[in-house]
């Protein structure tokens, strides 16, 4: 399911309503030209999955979804550190997989790699 | 009066390189707060830049409690990107060898967590010699005792002996036996009995919520499992249940996991006896065509710790993207809700029965 960012939390909010209770993963790829975020949710009553889709340009922030799937809390803490998305509607005070500064985002395809990669 | 403790990183309890900051109020819990990624290696950014089956042995690394589970996880992912068949005998092969690596990853588990309750040394050494002679069994099959290696596009790397089933039978023989002795050994120690009953409960709705996966899940009275839910492999012909347990305590969490390692012996034994003849090797690793389509994979495996998924954006010749979701990560997330109002010397109970695994929670 392809969505656009501002109904994100509208359309998690009905599928969490109708059944889809559980989140399995939240998850990013990054295309260069923009990013995909995926977030796959499960129904555990007839175990069917939804991905839902959404398209973020450079600089876009997401809101958080922690109200409706609580397990969203280290996802969203480990999107926003590897793919450098600001997450809006919640303080994240420390990094949580990343203990180093300077460098951000290293999923990112640009994050410097192999030879590229200068320490300090 | 609120008190902070520091308990970690380095602490026998913590089940590796995990510290905790605990909030307390005289002696009951009022938040921990894990700080994670001490191991952490970017092993997806890793795979990014290796061929495909150049990652597979860095996939054991993220669990050395079960690497097997997780390289088959992997190769799972690759062999669906390139739409390989898997042969007959193979899946047969995998299936035995993975359950196991289950019991195998059960029963280390089962050493630590007694030693955290202060079942000192009984049980751990008991434990931890019946693991040894898993690791025996698999070091006859693979040649190696931790990093196995030996899952390979379409197979495995090395079909199994001429006498594993000789081997294999008796081995299960003695494991049913020495499972009933420690059933029978902890289910009467109050030890055992006080530091697990009633401590660190989940319930169900807030285990679906926290979105815990695996034996955790499934103690707390959902019936989720992924061999019998998405089924992959053989696992639809052989017969198994899922244990399931209602109370979501500690001891429902060791609960299932003993029942667990029960049925996975009943698992080794029908898959050894429908196990075809035939050829089970897979493709040599220089024979390997990339797929050349872009295309996005989803393989789902249940793992010993629960539900391990892979999530791959395929390129020519290595994954685009590789996204893991680690069992551990979320179990552990979790931790700071099922842990609150508990007592202090509660909260390494509580831990234990998550059984995380500090390679598989940073990655």
């Amino acid at each position: 399911m392809k969505i656009e960012r501002e109904e994100l939390i509208e359309r998690l909010r009905e599928l969490s309503n109708s059944g889809y209770n559980y989140l399995v993963k939240i998850t990013a790829v990054d295309y260069i030209d923009h990013l995909e975020v995926i977030y796959f949710i499960r129904n555990m009553q007839n175990k069917k999955e939804e991905h839902v889709r959404l398209d973020l340009k450079d600089g876009e922030s997401l809101p958080t979804v922690i109200e409706i799937y609580k397990s969203a809390d280290y996802y969203e803490r480990e999107l926003s550190e590897m793919f450098g998305i600001a997450i809006e509607g919640r303080e994240v005070k420390r990094l949580l997989l990343e203990k180093w500064d300077g460098l951000e985002a290293p999923l990112r395809k640009s994050f410097p790699w192999g030879s590229d990669y200068k320490s300090g | 009066m609120l008190t902070r403790i520091n308990v970690g990183p380095i602490h026998p309890s913590t089940h590796g390189v995990l510290r905790l900051v605990v909030t307390l109020d005289g002696d009951t819990i009022v938040d921990v707060e894990p700080h994670i990624g001490f191991l952490h290696r970017g092993v997806e950014k890793l795979a990014e830049n290796r061929m495909y089956m150049q990652s597979e042995s860095y996939m054991e690394k993220l669990d050395y409690a079960a690497p097997m589970a997780y390289s088959d996880l992997y190769v799972a992912a690759v062999e669906e990107a390139m739409g390989i068949h898997i042969k007959e005998r193979a899946k047969y092969v995998r299936v035995i060898l993975l359950e196991f690596q289950r019991i195998a990853s059960h029963l280390l588990w089962l050493s630590a967590f007694c030693n955290d309750l202060g079942q000192m040394f009984t049980m751990f050494t008991w434990a931890m010699k019946d693991r040894d002679l898993i690791l025996n069994l698999l070091q006859d099959v693979t040649g190696s005792r931790m990093f196995y290696v030996n899952m390979r596009l379409g197979g495995v790397s090395i079909d199994l002996p001429q006498n594993f089933e000789e081997h294999a039978n008796k081995l299960l023989d003695y494991l049913e036996k020495r499972f009933k002795e420690y059933e029978r050994f902890l289910e009467k120690n109050p030890v055992f009995i006080e530091r697990t009953k009633d401590v660190g409960i989940l319930k169900r709705e807030d285990a679906i919520a926290l979105g815990v996966t695996g034996p955790v899940l499934r103690a707390s009275g959902v019936n989720f499992d992924v061999r019998k839910d998405y089924p992959y492999y053989v696992y639809e012909k052989l017969h198994f249940i899922p244990q399931v347990q209602t109370k979501g305590d500690s001891f429902a969490r060791y609960k299932v996991r003993m029942q667990e390692m029960k049925e996975s012996i009943k698992l080794i034994r029908d898959a050894l006896k429908l196990m075809p003849e035939g050829d089970a090797l897979g493709m040599p690793i220089k024979l390997i065509s990339p797929p050349v389509k872009e295309k996005e994979v989803i393989v789902r495996r249940e793992l010993p710790r629960g539900e391990g998924m892979i999530f791959m954006v395929t390129d020519k010749q290595r994954p685009y993207r590789l996204a893991i979701r680690a069992p551990s990560f979320i179990n552990l997330s979790a931790l700071r809700y099922i842990a609150r109002g508990a007592r202090f010397a509660d909260l390494f109970s509580i831990l234990g029965s998550l059984d995380p695994v500090m390679a598989d929670v940073d990655r």
